[in-house]
């Protein structure tokens, strides 16, 4: 890995296969930025901070960190809770899983920072099933952080006191929104809430709760240490702040997660980081920020990994994980399988996300299987439309890839519908029975 | 009837948070443990524990992916199927176990060792073709590594050994 | 007050209202599946949308989520907003299996309604249609989930709404399905709701399955008559047959739903073997020869030889009729009640029920804490326990002060009293909770009389004082059935202390039956039906009519009746059912039902409301044609139309001096001794949600109860309370060949002390003898339940008559 370029914040202690210890996180400044807020800097001085430094949530929607810890009033009830959301179902997503196994005593802190700017005194790590290695790491790591003082009862003498849980979860990527993992905390089918009232409210057991992802929280000790200018000036690009992990699959040469600034180029991270295309394989588009967000067309080769910058070319940093396609694979058929997983997983509460995207899937497949006709085209367009109409922000997601899939590769959709096949099938997929031989990576 | 000492965790466990009901994943996931899936009366048990009905309980078992209300084999293989596997071979996976396995995706094989499953996105994208075992991952699949996967699963049922728990800290590398 | 402009048209609604209602009150119906008045929004079906032109949010929004905003546009016909709500449609017909044809909701369905107004004609899916297992949910609902929307209006109000943890959702995304966790009996006691709940045909009335379509029934506004509260349904009828009763909204009384009891409790009326035909000495003949013929036999007897009970399952038509009858000819009675006991807690509620203090069931939801004495909610008048559910939703904290192990739908607290105890405990709460600041005369008084004694270890007491202290709307729930009578006034009483205390507080009596208010209004005081039984068995009274009156099913005192009957040298019996007694009777004389000839029924708060006939008469079709429509034999008449209105034949046997009024209705209360009724309006003019009742003066004994004296002392008896259950107990219900599988095993409750003290374990069988009468049950024991008491089920099939009040404890043994 050639990162010399970059400073390493959030992967500053990440090593080839093993686990930072406390003693390593310490050695490296970790928890000085705990004793300087607990007791002695305000909440509402750290929330400040926090705005200041211009995080914005990395779980995906990019919500200002600040703001959100803001809409918890000082004068708010108690108890407060805090959520980390370590879910990370988003397909091609695994950063938060990597940032865990590297250095799992900075995603601690940083909750009992942020625990400590909103005075919540219970906080719940909301993990996948399979990430069940990561749950007991944390699990491990909380209770030495514990018997070291940066948890549980009077932290560093203050009077703050904190208590962390590991919550694991079945299985199901609604449970990654927040107010249907807030449910499936309580034990109640995580179908999502829409506010009013909001989490921040009204969350866990009715009381004031806030939610982030696992990134979102380790940036917190870097921010309370080096400052909100620091922060703001790891990015490249003037409206961005910090650094982002990029976790890079698909067909290139390295996969993996990447910690860069904030708005370094797609082709460095492709070219540079991630070894560059397949040998064969030539860039096609990426999904810049997993399965919700839309496919990045070659024009856009070099677009600056910002929040802002995605945005200008229609798209969005989502959670900064960057699937890459190549040339030789069919994007009907990549759609229809991220339109499978859409529709496997929508909890069926609302009618366009539940219905919808089965219906989508079933022209998809159809379009896919040449089988399609010219009508399903403008049946599709409608629908994707009406997918943002749904009662939260999964169908949405579900939406982009077919939106930008309409939007920029709609010949290709119009060749498998002309030629009633797909043009990227040169054999026939082994069929069930195998009798071909298997083909593995292409 | 649940073990004395696994009903005596779980009691304590309960007893110790505020809601019962917030521990419901973990007590479907120990009972699911012991009996190898949530069968009629394991979720009326569970259920009790937890002071929920059967039903309120079975709406949470049936809309989880890794609890089972149906019998599943020993060793529960879900292979992923979400886009970068898919594109990085998950169709070859799927068929090569099918066909070394003898069963369809969502069966069972005769001898009650295997179930093959497909699954959502495992978080495992930098090691695709990726498949679980138990919950347990194993990334860049090939046909040998399969192979030597399944032999290893096989040599274990056969020597008698523990219904095998969900994985533990062993691999540490993210 | 925002004011907002929907299609143009501009209203002023009260803030909170959603844009959905607001286009309710201009008439604009917008398409809903989700959304329901009684459950409120989620916005899950999308079906709602509308197109906000200005305001807070512009574009396509729910109307059911948004909020009604000053200067708000909202265009319910813009195109962006037509189109989506098509596409909703659509997606919600893919699944669907266009079963209407062979769908009971046919014809009244939601969800056909929407798909053709929502112009979804040409199905364009070109995929498969998923399909699901039914389960078997017992006898009342019947289920087809190919059918279901996924609006989630069941699973929210059986569990939400209810209370109810036996059905909910399963499995997730377009898998989501509805039911339980197997096949099997839906535990809820309000189930039947589902039918009317559900927009499609997931959830239909299974006893009316393939009898009708909607516009094929007569349906007819009416009232439920299967417990005191008055309930406000839709009566269906086709073929001569009353087939299938709905909920009917009443914001006053039970709101949207109805419990089962009351929507399945009218199969009396067509049972194949109802009694149609009049019978002297068991041989059928014309009515008019019966009567004529009791009436001769009647004017043989000397006046007061001759005795008359009718029941409170009447109409106040009936009632009255009997009264006036009885009063006129100067016969005995007429007795409503069956001892003095149950006529005086019926007296003094009505009396108590003073303006002011009197609160409807629908008020109740609104109350901030609610005092239970002496009731057993969803045994004696299930829809309380609904509505009670809802104010425990909105924050109420709730107390119950019953010896019974009183089992309701949400959280309460409960203090298991015995009921000699219960004045005492009340009547310190109340003092507990409030201070003697600010009273003054009778109110001070009174306070002063209570009790101040601190009740030893008993903190939930201490915690419900704390509420009741500090609520603002309290009321008080008083059960009349197992109660003392010097309980009912202390009720009263008690909730004039909060009110003096400046509370608004309010009173709530749950009354025996559904007439049982007129019955006590009209009921001369000293008579009853065991002063009459015992009358004739002294050879006092030689003659018997009793009118719509089973003293078998009512009689607490089943030696006494048998010998009675015995002897009576006249028994004349008026009934629609078919009972023991009417069996027995000398002259029988059959009578129509509620649905045949309407009438007017007053609710346990005082509200007198009308139920109008649902059809006019004559055995179902089904009956007489043999199932073979239609009847090969034709004649004139309809067949069994033979029964008369009870009130018209008690003028019959009256004679002259009654023979004009029949059929004038207001005259039926003009002569009467009670001056309330006189102000009744015309049947065509009754207000939709009834006409209060209530007493012309303030009540002479205000602040005049006194508590009966604590027998605390351990005694060698348990004392019997026999109680209602929620099915099998009341009358008319229990015809109700659907309702058997709901109804409870007939276990005897202990406590567990007394359970102890006597040998006995949970199931064992226990035999009791009193008298000379031996019965058998098997044991429940309760901890939360009173000690020193039996709870036995008054249910119709357990001869408890023979029980009598108390029974000692060496008379009790393992069976
Ligand atoms: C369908 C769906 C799935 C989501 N999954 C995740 C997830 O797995 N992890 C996550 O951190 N955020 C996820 N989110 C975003 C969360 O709702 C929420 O915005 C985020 O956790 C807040 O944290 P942040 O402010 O730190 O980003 C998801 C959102 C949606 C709509
Ligand atoms: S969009 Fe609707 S069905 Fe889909 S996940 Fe959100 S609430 Fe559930
Ligand atoms: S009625 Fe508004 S979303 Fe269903």
């Amino acid at each position: 890995m050639t990162l010399a370029n970059y400073p390493q914040v959030l992967f500053q202690n990440r090593r080839p296969d093993r686990i930072a210890t406390l003693e390593e996180y310490r050695a490296s400044g970790g928890y000085q930025a705990l004793a300087e807020v607990v007791g002695r800097r305000s909440p509402r001085e750290v929330q400040e901070l926090v705005l200041d430094a211009a995080l914005l949530g990395r779980g995906g929607a990019a919500f200002p960190a600040g703001r959100k810890m803001m809409t918890i009033a000082a004068d708010a009830p108690f108890p407060r809770y805090l959520v980390c959301n370590a879910d990370e179902m988003e397909p091609g997503t695994f950063k938060d899983r990597v940032l865990i196994h590297a250095d799992p005593h900075m995603l601690i802190e940083g909750i009992a920072i942020t625990a400590w700017a909103v005075r919540a005194e219970k906080a719940a790590i909301f993990i996948r099933p399979e990430y069940e290695n990561a749950a007991r790491i944390l699990e491990r790591e909380i209770r030495i952080a514990a018997a070291a003082g940066y948890l549980g009862r009077a932290i560093l003498g203050s009077d703050f006191s904190l208590e962390i849980v590991v919550h694991r979860s079945a299985g199901r990527y609604i449970c990654g929104e927040v107010t249907a993992q807030l449910n499936a905390l309580m034990g109640q089918r995580p179908n999502p809430k829409q506010p009013p009232p909001y989490a921040t409210e009204k969350g866990l057991w009715d009381q004031p709760t806030l939610a982030h992802n696992v990134e979102t929280l380790a940036c917190l000790p870097h921010i309370v240490r080096n400052g909100a200018e620091w922060f703001k000036k790891l990015a490249l690009t003037p409206t961005g702040a910090g650094t982002k992990i990029f976790g890079v699959s698909g067909k290139v040469k390295r996969p993996g997660c990447y910690e860069l600034p904030i708005g370094v180029p797609l082709s460095e991270i492709i070219e540079e980081y991630a070894g560059g295309m397949l040998e064969g394989s030539e860039f096609k588009a990426c999904l810049p920020g997993g399965a919700s967000t839309g496919f990045l067309p070659r024009q856009h080769y070099h677009v600056e990994m910002d929040f802002d910058a995605l945005k200008k070319v229609g798209n969005r940093l989502g959670t900064g994980a960057i699937m890459v396609f190549d040339h030789k694979t069919c994007l009907v058929a990549a759609t229809l399988n991220l339109m499978e997983f859409f529709a496997r997983e929508s909890c069926g509460w609302c009618t366009p996300c539940r219905e919808g995207l089965p219906y989508i899937r079933d022209l998809l497949a159809r379009i896919e299987a040449g089988e399609g006709e010219p009508e399903f085209v403008p049946m599709l367009e409608e629908m994707k439309t009406h997918l943002f109409r749904s009662y939260c922000a999964f169908a949405p997601g579900a939406a982009a890839p077919l939106e930008s899939l309409l939007a920029h590769f709609k010949e290709e959709i119009q060749k498998h519908i002309r030629e009633k096949s797909c043009p990227f099938k040169k054999e026939p997929e082994p069929g069930v029975a195998g009798l071909a031989k298997p083909r593995f990576i292409a | 009837m649940l073990p004395k000492e696994i009903k005596d965790r779980l009691e304590a466990e309960i007893r110790h948070v505020e809601h019962p009901r917030e521990l419901a994943v973990d007590v479907m996931f120990a009972v699911q443990e012991h009996y190898g899936y949530l069968s009629d009366a394991a979720l009326a048990e569970a259920a009790a524990l937890l002071g929920m009905t059967p039903l309120e309980l079975d709406e949470l078992a049936t809309f989880y992916t890794f609890t089972f209300r149906e019998p599943v084999g020993k060793y529960v293989i879900h292979v992923c199927d979400s886009v970068v596997c898919w594109m990085n071979g998950y169709a070859s996976v799927r068929d090569y176990l099918c066909r070394r396995l003898s069963i369809g995706m969502g069966e069972t094989t005769a001898d009650g060792l295997f179930t093959l499953l497909p699954v959502c996105c495992i978080g495992y994208c930098d090691r695709s073709p990726a498949m679980l075992v138990n919950r347990r991952v194993h990334g860049e699949l090939t046909p040998e590594k399969i192979d030597g996967i399944l032999a290893k699963l096989r040599r274990e049922a056969e020597s008698g050994a523990e219904r095998p728990k969900v994985q533990g800290v062993d691999a540490i590398t993210g | 007050m925002p004011k907002l402009t929907i299609d143009d048209r501009e209203i002023e609604v009260a803030g909170g209202t959603k844009v959905i209602e607001a286009a309710a009150r201009l008439g604009i119906m917008i398409p809903r599946f989700c959304y329901h008045p009684a459950l409120g929004s989620v916005g899950a079906c999308r079906v709602c949308a509308v197109k906000v032109l200005e305001g807070p949010v512009k574009g396509v929004q729910m109307s059911c989520m948004l909020d009604a905003a000053d200067g708000m546009q909202v265009s319910t016909t813009d195109r962006e907003a037509v189109e989506f709500r098509r596409y909703v449609i659509e997606w919600l017909m893919m699944n669907h299996p266009h079963d209407c044809p062979v769908c009971d909701e046919g014809g009244h369905c939601l969800l056909q309604d929407m798909t053709v107004s929502g112009g979804h004609g040409i199905r364009r899916f070109p995929g498969k249609k998923r399909t699901y297992p039914d389960q078997d949910l017992g006898p009342l609902v019947q289920h087809e989930m190919n059918r279901c929307i996924h609006c989630y209006r069941c699973t929210r109000f059986y569990q939400q709404f209810c209370g109810y943890r036996d059905l909910g959702a399963l499995s997730i995304g377009n898998r989501t399905y509805f039911g339980r966790v197997a096949s099997g009996r839906l535990e809820s006691p309000f189930s039947g709701n589902l039918s009317d709940i559900c927009p499609t045909g997931v959830f239909t009335d299974k006893p009316s399955r393939y009898f009708g379509r909607r516009w094929d029934y007569q349906r007819t506004p009416t009232i439920c008559i299967n417990c005191s509260l008055g309930c406000h349904a839709v009566t269906s009828v086709r073929y001569r047959q009353v087939a299938r009763q709905e909920a009917r909204m009443s914001a006053a009384v039970n709101g949207w739903f109805l419990c089962d009891r009351g929507r399945y409790g009218f199969f009396y009326a067509s049972l194949p073997g109802r009694p149609r035909q009049a019978a002297v000495k068991g041989e059928t003949t014309t009515m008019d020869e019966a009567i004529a013929h009791a009436r001769s036999r009647l004017e043989t007897l000397p006046p007061d030889a001759i005795a008359v009970n009718g029941s409170a399952r009447s109409s106040l038509e009936v009632l009255a009729m009997t009264e006036r009858a009885a009063r006129l000819k100067g016969w005995r009675g007429p007795a409503f009640f069956a001892d003095a006991g149950a006529a005086h807690n019926v007296k003094t509620a009505i009396a108590r029920l003073e303006e002011g203090l009197a609160v409807s069931l629908g008020e109740i939801g609104q109350a901030d804490f609610i005092l239970v004495v002496g009731a057993d909610p969803i045994n004696e008048a299930p829809m309380l326990a609904l509505a009670l559910r809802q104010a425990v939703q909105k924050g109420a904290g709730i107390l119950v002060l019953d010896p019974r192990p009183v089992c309701l739908p949400f959280g309460f607290m409960h203090v298991p009293t015995a009921p000699e105890a219960l004045g005492a405990v009340l009547g310190r709460l109340v003092k507990k909770s409030i201070g003697p600041a600010g009273l003054d005369g009778p109110a001070a008084r009174f306070y002063a009389s209570l009790p101040d004694e601190p009740a030893t270890g008993q903190e939930v007491l201490a915690r419900a004082a704390g509420l009741l202290a500090a609520s603002r709307r309290p009321v008080i729930v008083c059960g009349t059935g197992i109660v003392a009578s010097a309980l009912v006034g202390l009720a009263a009483d008690a909730a004039l202390l909060l009110t003096a205390a400046q509370k608004k507080a309010g009173l709530f009596y749950i009354l025996p039956e559904a007439n049982s208010f007129a019955s006590g209004l009209l009921a001369p005081p000293e008579s009853t039906t065991d002063r009459i039984l015992k009358a004739v068995v002294d050879g006092d009274v030689k003659a018997l009519v009793f009118v719509e009156n089973d003293p078998f099913a009512t009689s607490p005192d089943r030696e006494l009746l048998e010998r009675a009957l015995a002897k009576v040298e006249l028994l004349v019996v008026l009934d629609y059912l078919d009972t023991p007694v009417s069996r027995r009777a000398h002259v029988f004389l059959p009578t129509q039902t509620l649905y045949e000839s309407g009438g007017i029924f007053i609710n346990q708060e005082g509200r007198a409301q009308y139920s109008a006939a649902a059809f006019a008469g004559g055995a179902p079709i089904l009956e007489t044609g043999g199932s073979d429509h239609p009847p090969r034999v034709y004649g004139t008449g309809l067949p069994g139309a033979d029964p008369q209105p009870a009130g018209q034949i008690m003028a019959q046997l009256a004679g002259e001096p009654m023979a004009s009024e029949i059929g004038a209705r207001p005259e039926y209360f003009g002569g009467s001794t009670v001056s309330e009724l006189a102000e009744l309006p015309d049947v065509e003019a009754f207000p939709e949600e009834g006409q209060r009742l209530s007493p012309k003066n303030l009540p002479a004994d205000r602040f005049k109860s006194v508590l009966p004296p604590s027998s605390a002392a351990e005694s060698d008896e348990l004392e019997i309370i026999l109680t209602e259950r929620t099915f099998g107990s009341e009358d008319l219900s229990s015809y109700s060949a659907c309702l058997e599988t709901r109804e409870d095993e007939p276990l005897a409750g202990l406590h567990r002390r007394d359970a102890e003290s006597l040998g006995i374990r949970e199931g064992d069988g226990i035999a009791i003898r009193t008298g000379n009468t031996t019965l058998e049950f098997a044991v429940r024991v309760y901890d939360n339940m009173a000690s020193g008491v039996m709870v036995v089920p008054r249910l119709q099939r357990l001869p408890w008559q023979g029980l009598g009040k108390r029974v000692r404890r060496q008379d009790i043994r393992k069976a």
